[in-house]
């Protein structure tokens, strides 16, 4: 049954967005290749941690990947970050994959995929924009 | 041709030695600056610094419209990401991608990249296929095992040795391609003799692997 929340990379982001699903209910499944990454989770955080490479396929099939209903990918590395999200589309076939690069250019090859990419360099544009119009405050 | 060659240090030194000095059009990106300078000084090609993964390293070192884009950064998934933007974004032709992981053989092909080279993968097949018959027949697949390449050294006591071709009666789905009679390569024809010591390089398909070489081991039993 397709019921797992994985999420890929326990940075600042990946922790966070771990610590609010959790919140939420549900099982929830931070993978990192680093240990000491899972200390940014809460002391309260109800899910799974597992010390794993996910870019070594078998490691993630022990997870569950196969299983998952939705992948969070934020590692730090944006090749690390394409290949994954290409592999829960294409191989594995997640219903909700969702992906940070931090080379917008990255965007051209998950055209027509079902994935759904994060850029912190746009959105940091974006809201510097904003902040000069004086739109927001 | 126009060939990439996307990072590497002496796999990249070694395939740039192999094709400067003929008509092919070489490319050659590096990450790293001292390795641009070393292969620079060895082999006397431009090398653009930059990260081949990245639009604008392909975009500036011209990379379009490449014959072969050949990535071989110690890291495989920046040898995937670089082998797919190229395919996609620069219309490569053929790519070629490096991995360490054996596993990744499989599945980065799965994902779209023409053809994945691993070491120990390799190293695996070719174990796999010498240990497979005796060490007189050497195999090679080619074309993602659609095609059987058999090496077969030829003993005295063949029925084929000393024959001409046409005697032999070659089985028709296989096709010798040369004889290797030291020092000398013999295209065959009808009438060349097989003589003892020889090595026959034979084409076929994988299913009639075990027939060819059963034919060709069939024993004098006149003697």
């Amino acid at each position: 049954m397709r019921n797992k929340n994985i999420i890929i990379g326990c940075g600042r982001l990946g922790a966070s967005i771990a610590n609010y699903e959790a919140s939420l209910g549900g099982d929830v499944i931070v993978i990192d290749s680093n240990g000491e990454s899972f200390d940014r989770l809460d002391e309260l955080f109800s899910g799974y941690t597992i010390v794993a490479d996910a870019t070594d396929v078998d490691e993630l099939e022990e997870v569950g990947i196969a299983n998952a209903k939705q992948v969070v990918i934020t590692t730090g590395d944006d090749n690390v970050n394409l290949f994954l999200a290409h592999l829960c589309a294409k191989v594995y076939e997640v219903p909700y994959i969702y992906v940070r690069f931090d080379d917008p250019d990255k965007g051209l090859l998950i055209q027509g995929m079902n994935i759904k990419a994060i850029y912190p360099f746009q959105l940091s544009k974006d809201r510097f924009n904003l902040l000069r119009m004086g739109v927001d405050k | 041709m126009k060939i990439v060659i996307a990072g590497g240090n002496s796999e990249a030194e070694f395939i740039i030695k192999m094709f400067s000095g003929k008509d092919d059009e070489l490319i050659v990106i590096n990450p790293s600056k001292e390795m641009a300078e070393t292969i620079l000084k060895r082999c006397q090609v431009k090398v653009y610094v930059g990260s081949p993964w990245r639009k604008f390293a392909l975009e500036e070192s011209n990379a379009y419209d490449a014959d072969a884009f050949i990535s071989l950064c110690p890291s495989d998934t920046d040898n995937y990401a670089s082998c797919l933007l190229a395919k996609k974004c620069f219309n490569a032709k053929k790519c070629v991608c490096l991995v360490n992981n054996p596993k990744n053989v499989d599945i980065y092909k799965k994902l779209g990249i023409d053809s994945v080279i691993s070491s120990s993968y390799l190293l695996g097949q070719s174990v796999k296929s010498e240990s497979s018959v005796e060490n007189i027949m050497k195999t090679l697949s080619l074309e993602n095992d659609k095609i059987v390449m058999i090496e077969a050294l030829i003993l005295s006591r063949y029925k084929i040795a000393n024959k001409t071709l046409k005697e032999v009666g070659f089985p028709s789905f296989a096709s010798i391609c040369c004889i290797y009679r030291t020092p000398e390569v013999i295209i065959p024809k009808g009438d060349t003799v097989i003589k003892p010591k020889d090595k026959l390089l034979i084409v076929c398909a994988p299913n009639d692997q075990k027939k060819v070489m059963a034919f060709l081991k069939g024993e004098n039993n006149d003697q």
